[in-house]
């Protein structure tokens, strides 16, 4: 009975070191279809711009390989990794995959916001993970896509955690049929000031999102000051997260449909299962009709990002970005663009400089089509379903592994469990007394039980070892296709690399001939403006004049229409957008504040740079309100029907 | 007199009436009051027949020089007019006098008059000549070219200038009736000078983003095709070929761990 305890013992181990394994299930439904229904358009693309660009992460810079990696493995969603696995060339695939495969499905979010939205308003920005200047990492765009005005742009990513062995579990993954989306929704700040400008974000880029719009925030206002238009644009929200950067907070809420509270929608990391039929068609479409993403993921998402174009007003989302297109070809009629103008000249020149960034917008929206076709619809995305359809194979093997192995690590239990009770009961006892009278009872051997024992114990061991052996093939299995992979990997890393490469400079140079071409025919059409924009002071409410005014002037101060940006001794920063007088908001205006605590704006009648009127007021975690102002004190709330007085009205006239 | 059912000298608010009270008559009719039709046919018999092109040019052209036309212009026309100008007046000549340098200053009243005729049967006849121009559309494609069509709308205009330039030389601006009217029709001539110019640009900027729309798309179609052509899939071919033979490994090296395992163990027992 000595073997018998000390085999099950071995056994018991065994079966405790194997335990149950995972079959790395995922979701078949997303978060972002609880609730949504088809989202129709109801609003229109900004005059000369876009209604949304998709950007992602695309290309890693040789010189930034190493420090992406690093940053990838050692910023994990989900769970924990240690070092040493962190530098294995496992979790490195893992972070050269995320970026294959975000190439490849953010195809799928574009190929469906641009079948649901009008033509040429919809881009793709792909951006190039580098080294700034000060060594960190950061993205760029390779495009000049973003250089247009658009109401939203999306940062899509599809994320792994980095360690392998971990794929069979719970952690999220992007690989075969499992894909874990990370989504951020955003607009120009001025268009949802409390948020600083995010509508929508996965919840570990959240606070990332937001502080590195903050950050542009600050370079705008900036540029503002040195007399430009702002041109900044902000890096891909995952590489912000994945290299630490700042964070800020703003309020959030659930995913909804249902209005605007000036609150970050937070999205679930999700570890999306795609449809099983939807992968057996990847295998031989060479065409890039399956697109297994589509219904679990790209329409839903595609609806919810509808719904924030619908509730994001589309002028305050263009106007910066727009008047920086214009002051390209036309700087003196820029900084009028942001409230316009009912005067003929301003209408004439305008007309003239929406129609010129309409001509860009097309131009550009051929090269996004174009790499499209070139990645999804041709060998590459060939080589990509290939892989995919690898990948499920891989995973539908170690999952049959996993199902075995439980099966054996059952088998195994019950029959400990099994041994265990016969050993118990084994044999009958028998009492027997000596000479000296003593007695005592004795175990009588039960040859049948014993036999019976020890087949339950070997059959136990035996479905051990079985569980023993699964675990490790299925683990094989796993390693066998991360390590082998890799040329095909670093293959399809090239090509990809010198299609966008090569697509950037053929449509770059060609870009550059437009814009020169469309300058002389611009040059050669206008007529003069009456009114110019130029640079002067802005004074604010009168008690400082070192403010910076870019807009029409006189006697060196803001008088008529124009931006103005403004820093008060105690951190705040004040941006203004309307009409000024004597260098102080007089008129109609919208007035974005930025304290060191967070963001709101007030949009309604100024005098004498206070608000005075009724005003909207947009503050965090509320949604907007209507109260009455009276020489910069909130007076209480106003009647349904007062009209805030919006500088933006001559625009949203048609101006 | 010149062929319209305005009497010339009537009040401007009169004529409005009138202008009016014939605009419901016609409402009657299906395409021009009977007692217009001969006029317009004759007219129209000045037009060239003999080519598509020039017929249609002319036509437009009529058609362009009735935009902006008012009762009250039409009026004001009658009024500082001073020529008659009949129905069988081929139209070619009624164009030359308009554009007749010396008759513009000697004679501006001939010029108002002769804008006159043509602006009126423009209206009077209207139904005809969209009707003449869609037939000759449908007929040539060409003529449907929107480059095309903008060169007959700055004829048109040039000769509406021609004919605002006329009453301002008579100072038909200060009129105390019809002053408002010229001036409105002289600011009028601006919108369209302007509308004319964005059409034209928006059909060279047309033009531009068809060359280089179709120029960028070609050159990165063959781009895309000469770089997939390096994708070799045969690279992740091979590779599966080679993961599928380290699985067959592992699993038989598996198998021979279990065996060797499950022989130790009961071996051991």
């Amino acid at each position: 009975m000595k073997l018998n305890a000390f085999a099950l013992s071995i056994l018991s181990a065994g079966v405790l070191a194997s335990g149950c394994a995972t079959t790395a299930k995922g979701s078949s439904q997303s978060a972002l279809m609880t609730g949504s229904a088809m989202q129709q358009l109801k609003t229109q693309a900004p005059a000369g711009g876009l209604l949304a660009v998709i950007r992602y992460p695309a290309v890693v810079d040789s010189a930034a390989k190493d420090a992406y990696r690093d940053a990838y493995t050692s910023s994990p969603i989900g769970g924990k990794i240690s070092p040493a696995t962190a530098d294995s060339v496992e979790a490195q695939n893992m972070a050269d995959s995320a970026i294959v495969k975000s190439n490849y499905f953010a195809l799928s979010l574009y190929k469906e916001m641009a079948a649901r939205l009008p033509e040429h308003t919809v881009l793709l920005s792909p951006h190039s993970v580098k080294l700034a200047d000060d060594g960190s990492l950061t993205s760029e765009p390779i495009t000049e896509a973003e250089s247009l005005p658009s109401v939203v742009t999306i940062d899509f990513a599809t994320y792994s955690f980095p360690d392998p062995k971990k794929m069979m579990n719970s952690e999220p993954l992007t690989f075969g049929d499992l894909v874990s989306p990370l989504v951020t929704v955003r607009t120009d700040h001025r268009a949802a000031v409390p948020t600083q400008g995010i509508l929508l974000a996965s919840q570990p880029l959240k606070s990332h999102a937001v502080g590195g719009n903050r950050k542009t925030v600050e370079k705008s206002l900036a540029q503002i000051e040195a007399g430009n238009l702002p041109t900044a644009i902000p890096e891909h929200d995952f590489i912000s997260f994945i290299s630490g950067d700042k964070q800020s907070s703003a309020p959030s809420q659930g995913l909804t449909l249902t209005g605007n509270s000036n609150a970050v929608q937070s999205y679930p990391v999700e570890k999306l299962q795609l449809n099983r039929t939807a992968m057996i068609q990847l295998n031989g479409d060479t065409q890039g009709i399956a697109d297994p993403l589509k219904d679990i993921f790209s329409r839903p998402m595609a609806d919810r990002i509808i719904d924030l174009i619908n509730d994001t007003p589309v002028e305050k989302a263009a106007m910066m970005r727009r008047a920086s297109a214009i002051s390209q070809y036309d700087p003196s009629l820029a900084a009028l663009t942001f409230v316009g103008s009912p005067k003929a000249d301003y209408q004439s020149r305008y007309n003239y400089a929406q129609r010129l960034l309409d001509a860009e917008r097309k131009y550009l929206s051929v090269q996004s089509l174009r790499l499209f076709d070139g990645i999804h619809n041709s060998e590459m995305g060939a080589q990509v379903r290939d892989m995919l359809t690898a990948e499920y194979g891989v995973l539908e093997r170690r999952r049959e592994l996993a199902r075995k192995q439980n099966q054996a690590t059952a088998l195994a239990i019950l029959g400990a469990v099994a041994a265990g009770a016969s050993m118990g009961s084994s044999g009958s006892t028998e009492r027997r007394c000596d000479r000296s009278g003593r007695c005592y009872e004795v175990q009588r051997p039960n040859y049948g039980q014993r036999i019976l024992t020890e087949t339950l114990i070997n059959a136990s061991i035996y479905a051990g070892t079985q569980a023993f052996a699964y675990r490790g093939e299925s683990r094989a299995v796993g390693d066998n296709y991360l390590t082998s992979i890799v040329p095909a990997l670093e293959q399809q890393t090239t090509v990809q690399v010198d299609l966008i490469d090569s697509n950037e400079t053929i449509t770059a140079i060609r870009f550059e001939d437009l814009r020169e071409k469309l300058q002389t025919l611009y040059s050669e059409n206008q007529r003069s403006l009456d009114t110019i924009a130029t640079r002067c002071a802005y004074a604010h409410d009168g008690t400082t004049k070192s403010g910076t005014w870019l807009g029409e002037c006189s006697g060196g101060m803001a008088a008529g229409s124009g931006v103005g940006v403004i820093r008060q001794a105690n951190g705040t920063a004040i941006e203004y957008y309307g009409y000024t007088e004597n260098g102080q908001p007089n008129g109609p205006g919208y007035m974005v504040v930025h304290n060191p605590s967070g963001s709101y704006s007030l949009e309604g009648n100024f005098n004498g740079g206070q608000a005075n009127g009724t005003m909207r007021v947009s503050k965090p975690g509320k949604s907007d309100q209507i109260r009455t102002y009276k020489a910069g004190q909130d007076t209480g709330g106003a009647s349904g029907t007062a009209k805030v007085m919006s500088p933006f009205d001559n625009r949203l006239a048609g101006s | 007199m010149r062929f319209t059912f305005l009497i010339s000298l009537l009040p401007a608010i009169g004529a409005s009436i009138a202008w009016a009270e014939t605009d419901l008559a016609t409402d009657n009719v299906p395409i021009a009051a009977p007692a217009y039709q001969e006029f317009c046919i004759n007219v129209m018999s000045g037009f060239p027949n003999d080519d598509q092109i020039a017929r249609y040019q002319f036509f437009k052209l009529t058609q362009e020089l009735g935009v902006d036309s008012s009762p009250m212009l039409t009026s004001a026309l009658d009024y500082f007019g001073d020529h008659t100008v009949t129905a069988d007046t081929p139209v070619m000549e009624v164009i030359e006098t308009i554009a007749n340098p010396v008759l513009r200053q000697a004679a501006p009243e001939l010029t108002i008059a002769n804008m006159a005729f043509l602006i009126d049967f423009a209206n009077v006849c209207d139904s005809y000549i969209a009707g003449q121009v869609t037939g000759l559309k449908a007929l040539n494609p060409q003529l449907s070219e929107a480059e095309f069509n903008s060169v007959i709308s700055e004829d048109a205009l040039y000769m509406r200038q021609i004919l605002s330039d006329s009453l301002f030389r008579i100072n038909a601006q200060d009129h105390e009736i019809f002053g408002p009217t010229v001036r409105a029709y002289a600011d009028a001539l601006v919108t369209t000078r302007d509308r004319i110019e964005f059409t034209k640009f928006e059909n060279d900027i047309e033009s531009i983003e068809a060359i280089f729309m179709t120029d960028l798309d070609g050159r990165l179609a063959r781009s895309n095709d000469v770089i997939n052509q390096e994708m070799d899939r045969e690279t992740l071919a091979s590779s599966i070929e080679i993961i599928d033979e380290m699985n067959a490994e592992a699993k038989r090296k598996r198998k021979q761990e279990a065996l060797y395992t499950l022989s130790r163990i009961l071996g051991g027992y």
